[in-house]
């Protein structure tokens, strides 16, 4: 027996939403209803608002499915971990913890869920499934210790940056996507001012040697800005630049 | 899962993700990564296999497969167009019999230095990128 649960939606980080869906869970079918795949859960709830969310760890993979024989609608696979909807299954609040625990124990029984959520726009599938998977990215499995140990913070001292050999083998520079997203507010604020400042003395250094054409203020102004402010600031600091 | 002497290294892209290289070049996630664009099979936890091609795999080991040749663990098949493999699922990561193991693991660092010292090579950030 499945347990719906009534649900409230998120409005934000919704990276898709599919109305029109049904759901089938374990072979039962539940309804029309709606698909919310949303960075936080991964929703499906029908016009009274009932429904169930996964959770993202619990998932064990999705797939699309376009092969008729094995089932007769093209649809979105979903392999959950445990049970889902479970009449076992506690509703929210203090019963989180009790819900964390029974999850975990279906996970080590090795007990799943199929899921199959059949949208009546099929060509809404790609959509669906690579929401999914950037949703999934954003949820690493926290039990896996060597990714903790593998990346700290530590890895942008420019002192650590001793050999080119190995692991001291660490970013002294960085590209332009590198940078952007691994700028702290404060550093952003930096960047703006440090941008501003370059682009005075910039336009000063080719008034100066005369030769500013157009042509290459074009060919500098690529939007690579940032990497010449990153630069000049990088050059100040003891960093190895000969190779 | 052995492989023969002489082979060719494999390739995959690397991704724009500075935590992500980090964890790529301090594990074997890489030797998966350098799996992109091959066939292969991966069992999953569960006794289930998938045998598809490799679009990609993330430092977390999360497998992309397009093409796929499913079968669960109770031994039933389907084809798949897409899978995504969340990470912690995975348990075995056949790696094709040429496929050179520690040139495929080199290119890949390789490739993760290479980026990662593209910013550090004059005013090279002016040309086009390559990578």
């Amino acid at each position: 027996m499945v347990v719906l649960k009534s649900l409230h939606p998120p409005t934000e980080g919704v990276r898709h939403q599919q109305a029109d869906t049904t759901a089938e869970l374990d072979g039962l079918k539940l309804g029309c209803g709606t698909l919310c795949v949303a960075e936080t859960r991964l929703l499906w709830f029908d016009d009274s608002r009932k429904g169930f969310s996964l959770e993202y760890p619990s998932i064990g993979l999705h797939a699309i499915s376009r092969d008729v024989c094995s089932y007769p609608q093209e649809h979105l696979y979903v392999m959950v971990n445990g049970k889902v909807g479970d009449e076992n299954e506690t509703e929210m609040g203090a019963a989180d913890d009790d819900d964390d625990s029974s999850k975990e124990d279906d996970d080590e029984d090795g007990a799943i869920t199929e899921i199959r959520f059949v949208p009546s726009d099929k060509t809404a599938l790609e959509s669906m499934f690579s929401a999914m998977c950037e949703c999934q990215a954003l949820h690493p499995d926290p039990e896996d210790d060597e990714s903790d140990n593998d990346f700290e913070g530590e890895e942008y001292d420019v002192e650590e940056a001793g050999g080119e050999h190995g692991h001291a083998d660490i970013p002294t520079f960085y590209t332009c996507d590198e940078g952007l997203s691994a700028l702290t507010q404060e550093g952003q604020a930096t960047l703006e001012r440090l941008e501003g400042m370059l682009a005075q003395s910039v336009a000063q250094q080719y008034h100066m040697a005369g030769v500013r054409t157009e042509e290459t203020k074009a060919e500098f102004d690529d939007g690579m800005e940032v990497d010449a402010a990153a630069m000049e600031a990088g050059q100040f600091e003891d960093a190895d630049v000969d190779h | 899962m052995e492989s023969e002497a002489a082979g060719a290294p494999a390739s995959g892209e690397v991704v724009n993700s500075i935590r992500e290289r980090t964890i790529s070049e301090n594990s074997l996630v890489v030797l998966l990564q350098g799996l992109q664009g091959r066939v292969t099979t991966v069992d999953l936890r569960d006794e289930s296999t998938a045998q598809g091609r490799v679009l990609s795999v993330d430092a977390f080991m999360n497998v992309r497969l397009k093409d796929v040749l499913y079968q669960d663990r109770r031994g039933r098949r389907r084809q798949l167009q897409d899978l995504f493999i969340t990470g912690r699922n995975v348990r075995y990561v056949h790696i094709p019999d040429d496929v050179d193991m520690m040139k495929t693991i080199q290119n890949q660092l390789d490739k993760i230095h290479r980026v990662r010292s593209f910013g550090s090579e004059g005013r090279k950030e002016f040309s086009k990128k390559s990578n």
